[in-house]
C-alpha cells in the first residue's frame, strides 16, 4: 500500500488539528501515539461494515479534541486561578451551568432587552438625547466589558477569540449575550476537598 | 483519586492481567469507552504516578504499522487501583456477591 486510505489521512490531519493545543513539549508524542492508534481502528475486523469502522475512526478524533481541550485546559489551569482569584475569593466554588443552560437564559436575556427597547421606541418616539446618550452609554460599557473579558479570557469556547470580538460588536446587545452564555469559559472548577492524591 | 463509574472499568481491566500491556484503542474497546474520556484519564494517572507507558519496538512483522504506545499499572497503581476496586465493591450495597467480595476476581464484571 503507498498511500494510507483516504479516511485514515482525513484523521490524521484532524489529530495533528487537535494537537496543536497541547503545550509544544508533549505535542509530537500525543501526535504519534494517536495517530498510531488509526489503523487499529480501521482494520478492526470485528467492527464491520467499512463504514463503521470509519465513522469510529472519526469520533475517535472527536474524542482526541476533547481530550487535547482539556489537557490544555488543564496545564493552563494552575496559572489561570491564580489571576481570577483576586476576584473571587472566599467565595463558594461556582459551578458554571451547562452551556444549553446558560444558551437559553442568554436568549431570554436578549429577548427582553430588544423588547424592552421597541416598547420604549414605540411608546415615546421622541426620546430625548440624554436618555440615548444613556442607551449608547450602557452598549459601549456593555461591549467594553465584553471586549475585555475576552482578552483577559485564557479561551473561548467554540469559536475564536476574533469571532467572538466581530459578534460583539457587530450585534449589540445580542453578540455579547450570545458570548458571555456560550463562549465564555467560567473558572475552572476547583479540586474537590476529598480528592487525596495517592 | 475518585473512583467514577469510567475509571473503574478501566482500572478492572487493567487489573485483570496486571502485566499486560494495553494499547488506548484496545483499552477503549476492553471498557467500553470513548477516547474523549480515556485519554485525559490515562494522562491524569499517568500524572500520579499510576500508570506507565513505554513506546512498542519497531517491528518487521508489524506491515508498516506505526509503533504503539502501551501503557501499563505500575506497582503503585496496581495496588491502588486493587485498593480502589476492592473499597468499591465492599460499599455497594446489598450485592449477593457472598464472601470474598472484598476483591473482586480478575475479570469479573458487574
Amino acid at each position: 500500500m503507498s498511500r494510507a486510505p483516504l479516511i485514515q489521512r482525513i484523521a490524521e490531519r484532524l489529530i495533528r488539528a487537535a494537537c496543536r493545543r497541547l503545550p509544544a513539549d508533549v505535542r509530537a508524542e500525543h501526535c504519534r501515539e494517536w495517530a498510531a492508534e488509526l489503523p487499529a481502528i480501521l482494520d478492526d475486523q470485528s467492527v464491520r461494515p467499512r463504514l463503521r469502522r470509519a465513522l469510529r475512526a472519526l469520533s475517535f478524533c472527536a474524542g482526541i479534541s476533547r481530550t487535547t481541550r482539556q489537557l490544555s485546559r488543564s496545564a493552563r489551569a494552575g496559572a489561570r486561578s491564580t489571576r481570577n482569584s483576586r476576584w473571587r475569593t472566599g467565595a463558594l466554588p461556582y459551578q458554571s451551568p451547562n452551556v444549553a443552560v446558560r444558551a437559553i437564559l442568554g436568549f431570554f436575556i436578549w429577548l427582553g432587552i430588544v423588547l424592552g427597547f421597541i416598547t420604549l421606541t414605540r411608546e415615546r418616539p421622541n426620546l430625548h438625547s440624554w436618555q440615548l446618550m444613556l442607551i449608547l452609554a450602557l452598549a459601549v460599557g456593555f461591549d467594553a466589558f465584553c471586549l475585555v473579558d475576552i482578552a483577559r479570557a485564557a479561551r473561548v469556547r467554540y469559536l475564536p477569540k476574533w469571532a467572538w470580538v466581530l459578534i460583539c460588536l457587530i450585534q449589540t446587545p445580542g453578540g455579547g449575550i450570545a458570548y458571555l452564555s456560550i463562549g465564555h469559559i467560567g473558572r475552572p472548577r476547583p479540586v474537590p476537598p476529598g480528592d487525596v492524591k495517592p | 483519586m475518585k473512583l467514577t463509574g469510567p475509571l473503574e472499568r478501566v482500572l478492572r481491566v487493567m487489573t485483570a492481567d496486571p502485566s499486560a500491556p494495553h494499547y488506548g484503542y484496545d483499552l477503549m474497546k476492553a471498557a467500553k469507552l470513548p477516547s474523549g474520556t480515556l485519554y485525559p484519564m490515562l494522562a491524569r494517572l499517568q500524572q500520579d504516578g499510576l500508570v506507565d507507558s513505554e513506546w512498542e519496538a519497531q517491528r518487521e512483522d508489524a506491515g508498516g504499522r506505526p509503533p504503539r504506545k502501551y501503557y501499563r499499572l505500575t506497582a503503585e497503581g496496581l495496588r491502588v487501583a486493587r485498593l480502589e476496586l476492592a473499597q468499591a465493591a465492599a460499599s455497594a450495597p446489598a450485592r449477593q456477591a457472598g464472601y470474598g467480595a472484598t476483591r473482586p476476581a480478575p475479570g469479573s464484571t458487574r
